[in-house]
């Protein structure tokens, strides 16, 4: 399965790579099996998004800047609402990347 | 932005230029410049902002700014499309502000050949209008298929200007070059849509 490195932006993909980066230089885990487990977490987490998360957000904001370029669509929202069934949070700006998923199964 | 308030505001009408009383709206100019130069369009896209970018639909950059609110179709060849201008001014404006932001990009734009391609107005003579009369008797310009669109397409010979007229009395002028073919077209078919004023029931 093909998969978007799209979520290891994300603070928890971050955290891996870090740690990764650390048990690699510090020899406790060699390159390759470093980069496997990435692309285990590429994968998980589409995964894990597409199956196990049932909840919906939605944003709303003032588009301040769009971009679509290599098939990914960029979008940074001033002002921007977020909302769920529970709460509604307000952010000033956020930055949002988004692929077409239907390109993993291509 | 001004001017277009205040044709349609309280400004008193030029009734030797425009008789009828009434000014056709500007609504979208379509004007093309050559920036005369080779460019990288995913280079434009991964640099600019408000840019869209995907060949295998369309092979250009789609950009857009606010100010005035224009889109522009930027072509690898260095030929570039503006739209969505309300003013012919405003439209060269706008092309100036493209050729700038790709100037900016780092590509040696010029701005060559400017000209305006196309001029939509608009507007209403606040009656209505029988189409089938007016295409009866002007067949030789008329198309009226109201099973096909619910307009009577007038494709008027001198100025060659195509309108678009609709029972309701708003008109659709476009085809000009200079905005004077659109007032001169809308002046030429008043008179011919008075006549086929619809006697409210």
């Amino acid at each position: 399965m093909a998969t978007f490195e799209l979520y290891r932006r994300s603070t928890i993909g971050m955290c891996l790579t870090e740690t990764l980066d650390e048990m690699v230089s510090s020899s406790t885990l060699s390159p390759e099996l470093a980069i496997q487990v990435l692309v285990q977490f590429d994968k998980s987490m589409t995964e894990a998004l597409e199956n196990q998360v049932k909840s919906k957000v939605s944003i709303k904001g003032h588009l301040h800047t769009y971009r679509f370029c290599d098939n990914v669509w960029t979008f940074i929202l001033t002002e921007a609402s977020f909302k769920n069934e529970e709460t509604t949070e307000q952010v000033g700006k956020v930055k949002i990347v988004a692929c077409d998923s239907k390109l993993l199964s291509q | 932005m001004a001017e277009a308030a205040a044709l349609e505001g309280s400004e008193p009408v030029d009734l030797a230029k425009h008789p009828s009383g009434i000014v056709p709206t500007l609504q979208n100019i379509v004007s093309t410049v050559n920036l005369d130069c080779k460019l990288d369009l995913k280079a434009i896209a991964l640099q600019a902002r408000n840019a869209e970018y995907n060949p295998k639909r369309f092979a250009a950059v789609i950009m857009r700014i606010r100010e005035p609110k224009t889109t522009a179709l930027i072509f690898a060849s260095g030929k570039m499309v503006c739209t969505g201008a309300k003013s012919e001014q405003q439209s060269k404006l706008a092309a100036r502000k493209y050729a700038r932001i790709i100037q900016k990009l780092g590509f040696p734009a010029k701005f060559k050949d400017f000209k305006i391609q196309n001029i939509v107005g608009s507007c209403d003579v606040k009656f209505p209008i029988r189409l089938e009369g007016l295409a009866y008797s002007h067949g030789a310009f008329s198309s009226y298929e109201p099973e096909l669109f619910p307009g009577l397409i007038y494709r008027m010979k001198q100025p060659k200007i195509v309108l678009l007229i609709f029972v309701s009395g708003k008109i659709v002028l476009t085809g000009a070059k200079v905005r004077d073919e659109t007032y001169t077209a809308f002046e030429n078919i008043y008179p011919v849509l008075t006549e086929f004023r619809k006697v409210q029931q």
